[in-house]
């Protein structure tokens, strides 16, 4: 795998990340102050715009790879989305978490070697 | 299954169940649509395709695009019945239909190592699933 495309799959699964948290953020919002206010709509906005970047980066990456490669990277945005929790929500990290985005990081690195 | 979410659930094609099962056979066959799709269309010697905007020509992919608009709203709606803490984790059975298909229908060679690393990834899924959902909720 060229360093190239290995920056764009991380490229691809942080703006995924970011668009999730994004999203959320603006559907909190939407519940306290409606859909009509600036704020939802720029949030949002980001956010979808995160979510198409991700996945045109994705449709370019398959035209190269294998789908039973890149799929086990997707696991690495539960890692992702556990840790800024964690550091948003000052979240407990439990044993088991840990234990689990171990894994899933061993599981990767297997995947991306074969 | 008796809590507040979960009372007064809608039956037939409104069961929540059903909708669950639903969004994941859409993001299932979204994935091997978009695999496909940009397999057809691939030109991998081209700068710009890095861009996945190519794949665009490609009506597998448009087909694709409309399977993920339906599995999310299959998914918010679900949402609406079944807790976040039991529906996500059940939601993840796709992390194992996937490889499963590509092996299946896409005749991709999985090797040894790669099924060893999908395993793991699988088995680190369950552990992390729950307390990730727990987190969700309280978001």
């Amino acid at each position: 795998m060229s360093a190239l495309a290995f920056f764009l799959i991380v490229v691809s699964l942080l703006s995924f990340v970011a668009a999730q948290l994004i999203l959320k953020r603006a559907m909190e919002f939407s519940a306290a102050n409606g859909l009509r206010n600036s704020r939802f709509v720029s949030l949002a906005a980001i956010g979808v715009a995160l979510m198409t970047i991700s996945f045109f980066l994705t449709l370019g990456l398959l035209q190269r790879f294998d789908l039973s490669y890149l799929y086990p990277f997707q696991g690495l945005s539960v890692i992702f989305i556990t840790l800024l929790a964690a550091v948003a929500l000052k979240e407990n990290l439990s044993a088991r978490l840990m234990l689990g985005a171990l894994l899933i990081t061993a599981g990767i690195v297997l995947v991306s070697i074969s | 299954m008796t809590n507040d979410h979960t009372r007064h659930r809608p039956t037939g094609f409104g069961n929540p169940w059903l909708q669950l099962g639903l969004s994941v056979l859409c993001v299932f066959v979204s994935e091997f649509l978009l695999k496909r799709g940009a397999t057809d269309v691939a030109e991998p010697d081209s700068a710009f395709s890095w861009t996945g905007i190519n794949c665009l020509k490609s009506s597998l992919v448009w087909w694709a695009i409309l399977l993920i608009i339906a599995s999310f709203i299959s998914w918010l709606y679900v949402l609406r019945y079944v807790p976040i803490t039991v529906a996500y984790p059940l939601s993840r059975v796709v992390d194992i239909l996937v490889p499963l298909g590509c092996w299946i229908f896409l005749g991709e060679l999985i090797s040894t190592t790669r099924w060893c690393g999908i395993a793991l990834v699988v088995v680190g899924l369950g552990l992390v699933a729950k307390p990730v959902a727990q987190i969700e909720e309280r978001l």
